[in-house]
């Protein structure tokens, strides 16, 4: 499985990187959403773990823009904000899910098997 | 039924049409299939939001019970996680059933919107001014100038006290801090994604955005405002002649400095002390007002008060931190005065704790201070006095802001203030109670020129009365100083006692009360209640921040001075045991205020008790015994300090439109979505009606023709058929199944076949047999519960569903109120694999009921499982195991599914359950052994 995470926090995306590849996933990270944006277009991810608040381009824009391109990739939004709103709007731009943080890795990786399966 | 299944199932009824497993399938049917394997994968996300979404209620449940501390990111966090569960759901239901309950999502979003009105943050209004002197505020401008310098304001307004001259960084002048370059909302995202149960977290969180905050510049206007303050108080910068400002107080000395403090709202009107949070600076130069002021703000995201507010169920944006800036008053003397002794407000006495220096020793609990005990009938007296030994004071330094500095030796047993000035004080704190209508806590303060001043004033807390000793035992000698400290040798009932000098078999000791003939042994004897009533648990003793986050739930706090830094321990302690410190101090309020009783001045405590392991302090008793002592500790339950708050309202506000379960009988008419008033009634209905879809969709495959027949097969064993329904996602039947009946033999499904494995491998031995108020509960029960009347017709509600593929099984079986769910993968990659387990609810009453969800989540987690219990839910899942391993546990499963149903009923019996619970284990040993 081959997963892209999106986090300015680097180290919260080094955390999520090693803990993801030690459950055998392919991980490639990114720390702003131009950036990812661009990997999505080259890359083949089976995946993609978003945050949401980010500086720039945010996590809702970031995710209209990978719909956009790979509608068919399945998207998990994780934020730090509760905000309803927020998720909800994630939802209906075409998220998979969403989470908040603190992520529970095993969750995480539930989640992340499921968006697969479904897809 | 749905669009979707009429044209799957007319086109497999074609007789051109091969049905699936015939032959070459046509590109049409494989169409069909993909959709139809797509609508089995969204029956799945569906099941999977849906215990996402049952997770989360209970554990809302739980927090609702105020047995752990919560904050607001809690209440936002479990609201928006169940609205985005349950908005899955809809979803899901709609895209499985082709948009057949539109209504649903105005349902949802009906109720959505209700609770997003209760869990917003209110926005509080600013516009005010960014500061205000001090003699410009008073009680009505508390909100902007928080509670503490609105008091001093009022004091000197209406009384005409002295209390020091100096201005308060408004709740506008906060608010503009915290706004400018988006300071709040960069923390509150960080206090959002660190889990705040955790001491550890909440250390590193603390230190992480204390930095940001000093990092963080102050706005302009701020800035200029504040500066313009200190040079009204202490002239221009670098012009030393203009001196000081004639303010109202006499006694700042050449050079002005300011003694820097938080004036949060609601910090003292609340029924809240935050006793020794926040930071306060003294002796603090001009110039460098502007950086301590954001030392103050960083200190509102310090351990000690994000904890308090934690566990007090204060939401943070509740408190905004104004800062008051008061010039220095170079104290020779100072202290705290109580109008009323706080242990016992009926008591008529005025308790003084006097120190030479500033009075930061008193409040800190860095030392025993003096104490002056006044009897408030008049003519007012000194009724007792206790001198303690005083080897060191603070004093103003330039440098430093403060030091310690020793005593000259002919002062150090010398009392710091005479009796003059404790009938002066006394009578001022007399007068403040009558002012305000409350017995009062004051802070003050004596100048070189002999000048009385209030540094503040605000109510006093009083300890718990249900706890105050009864019966035969000497009444408590606290800060009274009545007729007990008069026979206790140890002589001083504020500044330390007696201590044996170690263990010693039984009965009391010389300078210790004598509770009876014969006692329990005693490790411990003497020292200070400062908050009454008796705890047990493991002696912890903390010396520094590290054994913070060693220390155990329920542990007894061990220390050698009652510093403020210890109070986040409080909410987890069961008593608290210091070498050094006063009934005055923080720690002794914040400890009165949690209910936790606490025995302080026991010299030489954490040396004797750091190996003593369970103990039991009897703080009313003055003593500290081996072991736990259930005759001393009484049945008190602990004060439930989040009832009541705001935030534990907010969540319980949030929760009416959430928990409740109003659609309770498939059956009625009422089990529609125009009668969903909760998130949870919204799951309950769209799980069953997912079932009801997919389960009771036509079978296109069918020979008998359209309608007859349904998707779902029923379980046949041995020629019996059962009441279960199997639905086959991909590969889960050996060949195709053109009847309404699948045989097990049929079945290829690895992990189904495990489970009924499982479930079958001992037969069940019927209902245990209960006594008559098992019984009971369970008719009780029933009364409330159609699910389990017995007489109820076999409906599609009383079946239980599989879906399965090759190495899938996701069961959803009736075993009471609610679905009982397992679900297991077990594929060649084992970091496919899991095993889920969910159950709630039950037959007989809570208690019981919860009996049965931890012993259940016990077995399971013996193997490898987290177990999750919330009240009578269990949640236990287990993943990453190789097939075979996942195979063996799902029979587990199977074989807990049949047999822990209904013990609930004896859980309470050990007789009856005893026995239960061995075989139990026993078949469990053979079934699913613990891995070796």
């Amino acid at each position: 499985m081959k997963i892209l995470i999106v986090d300015d926090e680097t180290e919260f995306l080094d955390l999520m990187h090693k803990r993801l590849e030690r459950r055998g996933m392919e991980v490639d990270t990114a720390d702003n959403g131009t950036d990812a944006v661009a990997r999505v277009e080259q890359g083949a991810y089976d995946a993609v773990v978003l945050d949401v608040k980010m500086p720039g381009m945010d996590g809702l824009e970031t995710l209209r823009r990978i719909k956009a391109l790979r509608p068919e990739v399945p998207v998990v939004l994780l934020t730090g904000h509760a905000s309803l709103g927020a998720a909800l709007t994630g939802m209906e731009l075409g998220a998979f899910d969403y989470m908040l943080k603190p992520v529970a890795i095993n969750e995480l990786i539930f989640k992340l098997g499921e968006a697969v399966r479904h897809a | 039924m749905g669009g979707f299944f009429h044209t799957l199932g007319a086109l497999f009824r074609r007789q051109d049409v091969p049905a699936p497993g015939d032959g070459v399938p046509d590109a049409e049917t494989e169409r069909l299939r993909a959709l139809y394997r797509e609508r089995c994968s969204r029956f799945r996300l569906l099941l999977s939001a849906n215990k996402s979404a049952l997770e989360i209620m209970a554990d809302m449940e739980e927090a609702l019970r105020g047995v752990r501390p919560f904050g607001m990111t809690y209440v936002r966090g479990a609201c928006t996680r169940a609205c985005a569960s349950v908005f899955q759901i809809v979803r899901h239901l709609n895209a499985l059933s082709d948009d057949r309950w539109p209504e649903l999502e105005t349902k949802f979003d009906e109720i959505r919107a209700g609770i997003e009105a209760v869990v917003a943050p209110h926005v509080r209004a600013g516009g005010g001014p960014l500061v205000l002197p001090i003699a410009e505020t008073g009680v009505d401008l508390a909100d902007q100038a928080g509670g503490k310098m609105a008091n001093l304001g009022e004091i000197r307004r209406r009384l005409g006290i002295t209390v020091p001259d100096g201005f308060v960084v408004t709740a506008s002048g906060y608010q503009r801090f915290m706004e400018a370059g988006g300071l709040q909302e960069e923390i509150d995202r960080r206090v959002q994604a660190a889990d705040a149960t955790r001491l550890d977290e909440v250390f590193a969180l603390s230190a992480s955005i204390q930095q940001l905050i000093l990092a963080a510049p102050v706005p302009d206007d701020l800035a200029g405002a504040i500066t313009a303050q200190v040079e009204r108080l202490a002239g221009p910068p670098h012009d030393a002649r203009t001196g000081p400002h004639p303010g109202i107080n006499a006694c700042s000395g050449a050079e002005v400095r300011f003694a820097v403090r938080s004036s949060a709202v609601g910090e003292d009107s609340l029924d809240a002390s935050f006793a020794g949070q926040y930071r306060s600076e003294l002796n603090v130069p001009p110039e460098d007002v502007l950086d301590t002021f954001k030392d103050i703000v960083a200190s509102k995201y310090g351990v000690t008060a994000m904890t308090y507010r934690l566990a007090r169920g204060i939401p943070d944006e509740d408190v905004p931190m104004c800062v008051g800036c008061l010039v220095m008053v170079d104290a020779v003397a100072g202290g705290v005065a109580y109008s009323r002794n706080p242990l016992d407000l009926r008591d008529n006495t005025v308790v003084i704790n006097a120190v030479p220096g500033l009075p930061k020793a008193v409040v800190d609990g860095s030392f025993s201070p003096d104490v002056f005990v006044v009897s408030r009938e008049v003519p007012m007296a000194v009724a007792q006095r206790q001198i303690a030994a005083k080897p060191q004071r603070f004093v103003r330094d330039p440098i430093e802001g403060v030091r310690l500095e020793d005593m000259p030796p002919d002062l150090v047993d010398a009392p710091c203030i005479d009796d003059a000035r404790a009938l002066e004080i006394a009578a001022l704190a007399a007068g403040f109670e009558v002012f305000y209508g409350e017995p009062q806590d004051i802070e003050w303060a004596v100048c070189p020129e002999g000048v009385l001043t209030i540094l503040q004033s605000r109510p006093l807390r009083e300890a718990r009365h249900d706890e105050l000793p009864e019966g035969e035992c000497a009444p408590v000698a606290g800060d009274d100083g009545t007729d007990a400290a008069e026979t206790d040798a140890a002589g001083s009932a504020l500044s330390g006692g007696d201590v044996a000098a170690g263990p010693t078999e039984s009965g009391p000791l010389p300078g210790g009360y004598n509770c009876g003939e014969s006692g329990p042994p005693v490790l411990l004897l003497g020292g200070t209640p400062v908050s009454p009533g008796a705890g047990a648990g493991l002696a912890h003793v903390v010396r520094k921040d590290m054994d913070l986050l060693s220390f155990p739930d329920g542990g007894v706090l061990v220390i050698e001075r009652a510093l403020p830094r210890w109070a986040p321990l409080l909410s987890r302690a069961s008593a608290v045991v210091a070498e050094a410190g006063g009934a005055a101090g923080h720690l002794a309020s914040v400890a009165r205020e949690y209910g936790v009783p606490a025995l302080f001045g026991l010299p030489r405590a954490a040396e004797l008790l750091e190996h003593a392991g369970i103990v039991t302090v009897d703080a009313d008793n003055r003593r500290v015994h081996p072991g736990r002592i259930e005759d001393i500790l009484g049945h008190a339950p602990r004060r439930n300090l989040m009832e009541g708050s705001p935030v534990h309202t907010a969540l319980a506000e949030a929760a009416r439109l959430v928990l409740p379960l109003n659609l309770l009988d498939p059956e009625s008419p009422r089990f529609a979505p125009a009668h969903c008033r909760t998130l949870h009634d919204i799951t309950r209905f769209c799980h069953e009606k997912s079932v009801e879809v997919l389960f009771g969709a036509p079978d296109p495959t069918s020979p008998a023709g359209p309608g007859a027949q349904r998707l779902g097969k029923q379980l046949r064993v041995n020629g019996t058929k059962l009441q279960y329904w199997l639905l086959d996602i991909d590969g889960g039947f050996r060949k195709p199944v053109p009847g309404p009946v699948v045989d097990l033999a049929d079945i290829a499904s690895a992990p189904m076949l495990a489970l009924w494995d499982g479930m079958t491998a001992v037969p069940w031995a019927g209902p245990p047999a209960t006594d008559a108020r098992g019984f009971l509960s369970v008719m009780l029960e029933s009364t409330v519960n159609p699910d389990l009347e017995p007489t109820a017709a076999t409906t599609l509600a009383n079946r239980n569903f599989l879906m399965i593929s090759r190495d899938y099984c996701n069961l959803q079986a009736r075993f009471g109120y609610h679905f009982c769910t397992v679900e297991a993968m077990a594929a060649d990659n084992p970091h496919e694999n899991y095993v889920t387990f969910q159950f709630k609810g039950g037959a007989a009453s809570a208690d019981r009921r919860a009996l049965r969800a931890r012993f259940v989540g016990e077995v399971l987690e013996a193997r490898g499982f987290r177990a999750d219990v919330k009240d009578d839910a269990l949640f236990a899942s287990l993943e990453g195991l190789p097939k075979e391993r996942i195979l063996t546990l799902v029979r587990g499963v199977g074989y807990l599914l049949i047999h822990t149903r209904q013990i609930d009923m004896v859980a309470h019996n050990e007789r009856v359950f005893g026995p239960i619970r061995d075989r139990i284990a026993a078949d469990m040993a053979k079934i699913a052994p613990v891995a070796g």
